[in-house]
């Protein structure tokens, strides 16, 4: 009966199979290069990484050798941005402050992705009592202000880079929470967890391999956003002086460090602020480009739509 | 296939169900809260010899859907039992439940839905034998002549479902569900999302894995042609409970129960000279609610058998909710499914006779008698 | 909710048959009278990535007052298109790229969007499958219907209120002055269908386009609601198009058929000449691969094998030749796209080469 028929169909479907193959993969890195928010946010972070990577060698000086003949210098070949109110190269310090931010998003989005899938995928999963219970105190912390929280956990557990990190991914872990278990709130009810019981998987596998991976792309996005947040943060908190401890260079400490003389010589914090404000936007679009290019399901209601 | 140990190799019954109920709502945490109970499924008996098709029909509210996952464990019964291959899983343990997911399987409505969007075709067929600790060693191969054996091509396998058409995503679903080799598959509305003209491909297929394998169907439709072509015997369920279960033959040919033949009669047939000699029995209003039960028979509200009786006189009469008079047994006593001469099962008091049933059925036409015009 | 929908009467007008039974082919009593809709090779293109694509081509149908006519496909058809085609509602991006869709005589493709506008509804006006998409869940039924009238003719809050009940009452909506308050959800998926069949007939147009009105719905609701919509056919004279994918409904309700295929028409005719001597083998193919009350369950189906083609890839030939019992590796089949020609009396038509050996019975399966 049907063999014969469609067998013979799919022979000429091998051929145009690997070549549809291909032919997908073009297309998804099509759908990304053609994207201009992606590529920009993108891009601007692949750099910022490499300058972070390569601080030692690109900075012109060390960010923490003074030079107290020249304080508060402006631009020259030495200093291309001029020296702090300590005789620091104000550039250097941004440089190496750019290692502080990456890794404080790094970290966060790393803790705060893991801890927060985890619990969201539980509440969302398992229902009931478990659920409300998680719902509740994640209500709770989501009331607090995320900075006003890391700024109390970092007073409380005083000042330190992983001090930095824990308080401020534990002030974002439930936000990321919240978007995964309303996330799997919509995955759990379709056919295909329901399938999965009927072929016998226990739930733990369940949730592994079918509810988180098709929870992923919301995420994600949230997660991305969440690093610019993070980078906020960790400059907020320095720039009260309870983030990494100075004499560390961070984004935040030059702003601090520039506001005494903010008067005579602004040219200090604004070029941190733009730091920060370029890396914050760069993530922002990146975040941007990933919900439009990360979700299947949007793109095959986007093709569905033509025929 | 094994032979599991105390099932008496005479047996030819696979799965026996009693008095299966299931009801939801009711229940809540908070006080003064609680749902209205609705009776899905309302104490049902049947059974389903092994290598045979068991159909079973109804509209949306009758409770087949309800009924095939029940069987299958995948809702918890309220009430009454399940026997499958020999012994009672109404109240085993899940982890048990899980293992005994090798022999009992089921194939989704939703071609879509159905299967996980992340991943490839292959892992998903194969993913059941590798839960289950089956193939180990060759499950690429053994995937392969799965896919064969649906009408898949095994070099499909590096695609994933969205790349796939309705009829073949249902394909998958089908060799997912076969992978494991079970002894019954619940299949729910399997080609109601197909084309019609998909529809008969799949159909065949699941005739061919059948003679191949000896699998029972527990097959769930809404579609009386459908079911009429690959059903051995049929149920024919209303608001929660079998109102008639007759081998295909009998039901279709002779229907007793007045829901069964005005069911039959609103199907219309591609075929001009039959189709209009046909007459259509009306049905009163819609289906009801099984949360607000009607009393008596559950079918009363809408029957124009009741009605007739009525009209000709001679039995004692009852109003029903809405004024109508009908007979009292009708209002007031639910009918239970009883066994005729015939061997056919019909849960009414007064089920249709000859030349009554003769007018819904695509052969012999029939005028009705209380016709109004 | 149940004694509140049961119609009194042992036999309700809603759910009467219709009327007598017809026997046999019998004249054309509609012969010469002008169609109210007239599609003249209306073709619609989608753009696509290797170049636009063809969805409904050069397909030519019309209805005339008081007729059914069905256009049976599959999906992908081009069924639903064609007709969305022809009252302007096409998604973007696609374009009606040549043909005429006159509405007893205006061209409706020549119109600016708001004169379209205005004739939707009062000309001509559709009913889609889905009963609950059609409505709009926070407004009632009663305020929905108003909004159509008062959209197309200046009426009063109360007048248009008292026409919504007259509507409701028309679809046989029981209790029509308390359900007129009532919201989307508290209604089964066959009043909600009524409901929308209440709002395509508001205007009284002249063509109601029915797409697949009850594949959502149970099949005892499905006939009462067919029997309506033939019902107000023939009260109001309208001209109606059936679109749909079950045969079954073709012989119970329509006059003339025509059959799609990858966005063309290859056979069209009344329904007892499409029915009785059927001059395409995809049309054979549909009866056949579909089981019914009265087929002989022990036999296989006999289902059309492989996949309807996808429209960016459509054969130089015949579309249905891979396909096709009696063309499949024919020359002529392979070569030459068949176009619509005489098969018989009556305006039968169909799109195949060999539609006169399928009409002698040869090449069957």
């Amino acid at each position: 009966m049907t063999d014969v028929a469609t067998d013979t169909a799919f022979d000429g479907d091998a051929l145009r199979d690997r070549e549809g193959a291909r032919r997908r993969r073009r297309q998804a890195v099509r759908r990304y290069l053609t994207h201009p928010a992606f590529m920009i946010g993108g891009t601007v972070l692949i750099l910022l990484g490499l300058v972070a990577i390569f601080a030692p060698w690109i900075a012109p000086n060390s960010p923490l050798k003074t030079n107290m003949s020249l304080i508060l210098a402006g631009p020259s070949w030495e200093y291309p941005l001029g020296t702090d109110q300590y005789g620091r190269c104000v550039l250097s310090r941004l440089i190496f402050g750019t290692r502080i931010s990456l890794q404080v998003a790094f970290w966060v989005v790393t803790i705060s992705l893991t801890l927060g899938t985890f619990i969201g995928a539980l509440a969302g999963y398992i229902g009931g009592w478990i659920e409300r219970a998680i719902v509740v105190v994640i209500d709770i912390v989501l009331a607090f202000p995320g900075f006003l929280l890391a700024l109390a956990l970092v007073a409380a557990q005083g000042s330190s880079l992983q001090s930095v990190i824990i308080a401020v991914a534990i002030a974002y872990t439930p936000r990321v929470a919240t978007v995964m278990r309303s996330v799997v709130l919509t995955i759990r009810p379709r056919p295909f967890i329901e399938a999965s019981h009927a072929i016998g998987l226990g739930h733990l596998r369940i949730l592994l391999r079918h509810v988180v991976p098709n929870a992923m792309a919301p995420v994600i996005v949230v997660a991305t956003v969440s690093a610019a947040t993070a980078i906020l943060a960790e400059a907020g908190l320095s720039f009260l002086g309870l983030g990494v401890q100075p004499p560390t260079p961070t984004w935040g400490s030059v702003i601090a460090d520039g506001q005494a003389v903010i008067t005579t010589n602004p040219s200090i914090s604004i070029s941190a602020g733009l730091c920060i404000a370029v890396t914050v936007i760069a993530l922002n679009l990146l975040g941007d480009g990933l919900r439009d290019t990360l979700d299947p399901q949007m793109r095959r209601q986007t093709g569905a739509k033509m025929l | 296939m094994t032979m599991h140990p105390g099932t008496p190799a005479a047996d030819d019954t696979l799965l026996q169900v009693r008095g299966l109920t299931k009801t939801f709502g009711g229940r809540s945490l908070l006080p003064g809260k609680a749902k209205p109970v609705v009776r899905a499924v309302d104490g049902i008996d049947f059974h389903i010899r092994r290598g045979e098709t068991f159909g079973v029909v109804g509209e949306t509210g009758s409770g087949k859907s309800t009924l095939g996952r029940v069987v299958l464990r995948l809702l918890d019964p309220t009430d009454g039992q399940i026997l499958f291959d020999g012994q009672d899983i109404t109240t085993m343990p899940r982890s048990r439940v899980r293992a005994l997911r090798r022999d009992m399987q089921m194939v989704f409505q939703d071609p879509y839905g159905s299967l996980d969007p992340r991943m490839k075709v292959g892992q998903i067929i194969a993913e059941p034998m590798r839960v289950h600790g089956l193939a180990r060693g060759n499950l690429a191969a053994r995937t392969a002549e799965i896919m064969r054996q649906v009408g898949l091509a095994p070099h499909m396998a590096d695609r994933y479902p969205h790349e796939f058409s309705g009829g073949q995503r249902q394909r998958i679903g089908i060799a997912r569900a076969m992978a494991l080799d079970p002894k019954l598959l619940v299949l729910d509305e399997p080609v109601s999302a197909l084309d019609v003209s998909i529809q008969a491909q799949i159909l065949n297929l699941l005739r061919d894995i059948q003679r191949q394998s000896g699998v029972a169907y527990l097959f769930i439709a809404h579609d009386l042609a459908v079911v009429r072509h690959i059903s051995d015997r049929i149920a024919v369920m209303y608001l929660g409970r079998v109102v008639e279960m007759a081998t295909r033959d009998k039901l279709y040919a002779n229907p007793r129960h007045p829901y069964t033949a005005a069911l039959l009669s609103a199907v219309p047939i591609p075929n001009l000279s039959k189709e209009r000699a046909r007459r259509r029995i009306p049905l009163h209003g819609e289906i009801g609610s099984a949360t607000a039960m009607p009393s008596g028979c559950r079918f009363h509200p809408r029957c124009f058998k009741a009605r007739l009786v009525a009209q000709r006189g001679g039995v004692e009469t009852a109003a029903a909710k809405d004024g109508t008079v009908l007979p009292a047994p009708c209002v007031r006593t639910d009918p239970a499914l009883a066994q005729d001469s015939e061997g056919q099962m019909v849960a009414c008091h007064f089920p249709l006779e000859g030349a009554e049933a003769a007018q819904a059925t695509p052969a012999a036409p029939v005028r009705t008698s209380g016709d109004p015009a | 909710m149940t004694a509140r929908n049961v119609i009194p009467g042992p036999f309700p007008a809603a759910a009467r048959p219709r009327e007598e039974a017809r026997p046999g082919p019998r004249p054309d009593p509609r012969a010469g009278v002008e169609p109210t809709l007239d599609l003249r090779g209306v073709t619609t293109r989608f753009p696509g990535e290797d170049g636009p694509i063809t969805i409904v081509d050069d397909v030519s149908l019309s209805v005339r007052p008081g007729e059914t006519l069905a256009v049976v496909g599959e999906s992908g058809s081009g069924k639903t298109m064609t007709f969305l085609s022809a009252i302007g509602l096409l998604p973007p991006p696609g374009k009606v790229v040549s043909g005429q869709v006159l509405l007893d005589g205006t061209d409706l493709l020549t119109l600016s969007t708001e004169e379209l506008r205005r004739h939707r509804g009062s000309g001509i006006s559709m009913v889609f499958q889905d009963p609950l998409t059609g409505l709009n869940p926070v407004f009632t039924i009663g305020d929905q219907i108003a909004e159509v009238l008062r959209a197309h003719k200046p009426m009063s809050r109360s007048e248009a209120r008292r026409r919504a009940v007259e509507l409701l009452d028309r679809v046989h909506i029981p209790d029509p002055t308390r359900r007129v308050d009532d919201f989307p959800h508290q209604l089964s998926g066959g009043m909600r269908q009524r409901v929308l069949i209440a709002m395509a007939i508001a205007l009284e147009p002249r063509v109601l386009i029915a797409d697949e009105p009850t594949t959502a719905l149970d099949v005892t609701v499905q006939a009462q609601v067919l029997e309506l919509l033939a019902e107000l056919r023939d009260e109001a004279g309208m001209a109606m198009v059936l679109i749909t994918h079950d045969l079954g409904l073709v012989a119970r309700h329509a006059d003339r058929v025509a059959v799609m295929y990858a966005g063309r028409v290859v056979e069209r005719g009344p329904i007892e000449a499409v029915f009785d001597d059927t001059a395409h083998p995809y049309t054979v193919s549909l009866f056949e691969s579909v089981p019914h009350l009265d087929s002989d369950s022990a036999a296989d189906l006999r289902p059309i094998e492989g996949q309807p083609p996808n429209p960016a890839f459509l054969p130089a030939g015949c579309a249905f030749e891979a396909r096709c019992f009696l063309g499949r590796g024919r020359e002529d089949c392979l070569s030459r796209r068949p176009a619509l020609g005489a098969a018989g009396s009556g305006g039968h038509e169909a799109a195949c080469h060999h539609a006169a050996e399928l009409r002698k019975g040869e090449g069957r399966p």
